[in-house]
């Protein structure tokens, strides 16, 4: 079998000196010097790092972060159904919805059923955000927190009313296109 | 034995060691007077210079390395097993995370051996996209094997130039698919979304950016004297060695040997773009250093290309039966909730049968192996992942040679014990 040959799209890359003798003398002196040259070319180009936890870095309109459920603005009611297709859609089995039927009376959510339970696992969760793409009614999107580590494991277990507040610290937020 | 004699016998021996200078210590002396004892030493699994969890069991006589096994599976994760268990598209962010500095590759292998099984055409803007995708993640997975193999041979600030660029990379793909790494932004059928508005110009940027920032790597490394010595004719393996081993990538091109799966067989639109392989003459550490910081330069022009040929079109598949409707769908039209009630809850079934899917991966060929039984869950899915392969030709590099220049060789062989372990 002949081997493949890929024809004119081959570069070779150059070799380089042979190190030591008068050509490594020269070049212990020469090339450090350039090296230096452009490590200190570097300095004028100021400093890319930030001050972390004073300062955060703003994060994009797609990124995913900590889930957020959602309210109707207009009568309060909650948009989750309680449906369980974040649940289905989850790689990583970290939600947990428990369906209940609504009271005419009292109604918590806009449709038939409403979600009795809803809880995150977030020590689980890996942000796919799959949750966000299964919902059908835009109940439960991924906010913009990346802050969420804590001291114990339980404390990483959202409920649906924490799930449901505004989160205390906002993340700064770039607009789109910036 | 019963196990309780054992540990105290191991501890008896253990209290009769006396920290007191030996005379004459084991092994017989050589007629200089040196001493040819032969020394195991264990390094790892948690040390710095292993790049990972590996763990290597090394056999030196004074300071020359006679033997090496690396000794894997710290790093097991059981993705392979896991990704049986999960619908087709729920195994796409899990297979991400094998080899970590390739996300992009992982689930295109993925996907491209799915689509292969499902006979499903992808369109031409999202293959673009892939494109893009993956060669921004072949940049970025060389740039921290440059920058972490720089700072083995003791060059600290390659390291932060490198990460600094890197960062660059992860913002735009922060920009486009909402996460820095693990993206899941690869669908089976396309991409998940199109890209944003001023991602364009960011990568433009990045684009014209990037070549001046390699010519500024190469003028600190390439002629540099201590880069030289340490790399120069260090850890030669011929070809012919190489093949046997089945190594791939930048290693198998160092050695001249001019195999790129992007030319040899073109997947998703490679064949658009115009591009060369670099590869090397002896196959030293050297090559491979020269060999990789070109792929880079070359990477940098496909993405250009890509982004100027970017063809107009959907980003995913119209194909109901595997893409999820759009969600303003979802509204209006009652088979499109159905549609995607069934995707989310069951998945697509796929129809029986085998397929394999190579990539040129950053480290060589990566190739998905998936078999369906016509369910909606795959019935095996194999990753053959270059790191695995390539670590074993780590021997043969490296014995009879100085265990620094272990150390060197083993960075310049980019392993990601992500994918050794899977």
């Amino acid at each position: 079998m002949t081997p493949w040959n890929p024809g004119e799209d081959v570069i070779a890359v150059q070799r380089g000196p042979e190190p030591g003798g008068a050509g490594g003398a020269y070049r212990s002196f020469g090339e450090t010097l350039r090296g230096l040259k452009t490590t200190f070319a570097r300095v004028i180009e100021g400093t890319n790092t930030i001050q972390y936890p004073e300062e955060k870095v703003p994060v994009y309109p797609r990124f995913r972060g900590r889930h957020k459920l959602h309210r109707f603005e207009d009568t309060g009611l909650e948009k989750c159904v309680g449906c369980s297709l974040c649940a289905a859609a989850c790689p990583s089995d970290c939600i947990r919805v428990v369906a209940s039927e609504n009271d005419p009376e009292n109604r918590v959510s806009a449709g038939e059923r409403y979600a009795a339970v809803y809880e995150i696992n977030l020590s689980r969760c890996i942000f796919c955000g799959y949750c966000e793409i299964a919902c059908p009614f835009d109940a439960i999107t991924m906010g913009h927190d990346y802050e969420m580590s804590d001291y114990n494991r339980s404390d990483l277990i959202f409920t649906k009313e924490m799930l449901l507040a505004e989160p205390i610290d906002r993340t700064p937020l770039r607009n789109e296109g910036e | 034995m019963d196990p309780v004699s054992k540990v105290s016998d191991y501890r008896k021996l253990e209290e009769s060691v006396t920290l007191s200078t030996v005379e004459g210590p084991l092994g017989a002396s050589g007629s200089d007077g040196a001493s040819t004892e032969l020394f195991t030493l264990n390094m790892g699994p948690h040390h710095p210079a292993t790049h990972g969890v590996l763990r290597l069991l090394v056999t030196l006589e004074g300071e020359v390395v006679r033997d090496l096994k690396p000794i894997i599976g710290y790093l097991h994760t059981g993705i392979e097993k896991t990704a049986e268990t999960k619908s087709y598209w729920k195994v796409i962010p899990v297979i991400e995370r094998m080899d970590y500095l390739a996300y992009f590759f992982n689930s295109m292998a993925y996907c491209g051996a799915v689509e292969t099984l499902l006979e499903v055409e992808v369109p031409k803007r999202a293959q673009y996209l892939r494109v893009i995708h993956m060669e921004l993640n072949r940049i970025m997975s060389h740039l921290v094997w440059l920058g972490t193999a720089a700072l083995d041979l003791g060059a600290m600030s390659m390291f932060w130039y490198c990460f600094r660029e890197r960062e660059t990379i992860l913002d735009l793909f922060e920009q486009s698919t909402g996460q820095r790494m693990h993206t899941r932004y690869f669908q089976i059928g396309g991409v998940i979304e199109d890209i944003p508005v001023g991602f364009a110009a960011k990568l433009k940027y990045l684009t014209d950016e990037m070549p001046r920032r390699i010519t500024q790597y190469e003028a600190l490394l390439t002629k540099n004297e201590i880069v030289l010595q340490r790399l120069r004719n260090v850890g030669v393996v011929d070809e012919k060695t190489l093949l046997g081993l089945g190594v791939t990538g930048p290693l198998l091109r160092a050695t001249g040997n001019p195999w790129d799966l992007r030319k040899a067989a073109p997947y998703c639109s490679y064949d658009d773009f115009d591009f060369k392989i670099p590869v090397g003459t002896v196959g030293d550490n050297y090559d491979r250093y020269r060999v990789r910081t070109a792929e880079m330069r070359e990477s940098v022009k496909i993405i250009e290309q890509a982004m100027e040929g970017l063809p107009e079109g959907p980003h995913i598949t119209e194909d109901r039966k595997i893409a999820l409707p759009p969600r303003h769908e979802l509204a209006t039209s009652m088979e499109a909730l159905i549609h995607h009630f069934k995707l989310v809850t069951e998945g697509f079934r796929v129809p029986a049968g085998e397929a394999y899917h190579p990539i040129e991966s950053p480290r060589g060929e990566l190739g998905c192996f998936v078999r369906s039984d016509g369910s909606s869950k795959p019935a095996r899915v194999h990753m053959r992942d270059p790191s695995f392969v390539n670590l074993q030709s780590l021997s043969t590099m490296v014995e009879g040679s100085y265990i620094a220049d272990l150390i060197a060789t083993l960075a310049m062989l980019d392993p990601i014990i992500g994918g050794v372990d899977r």
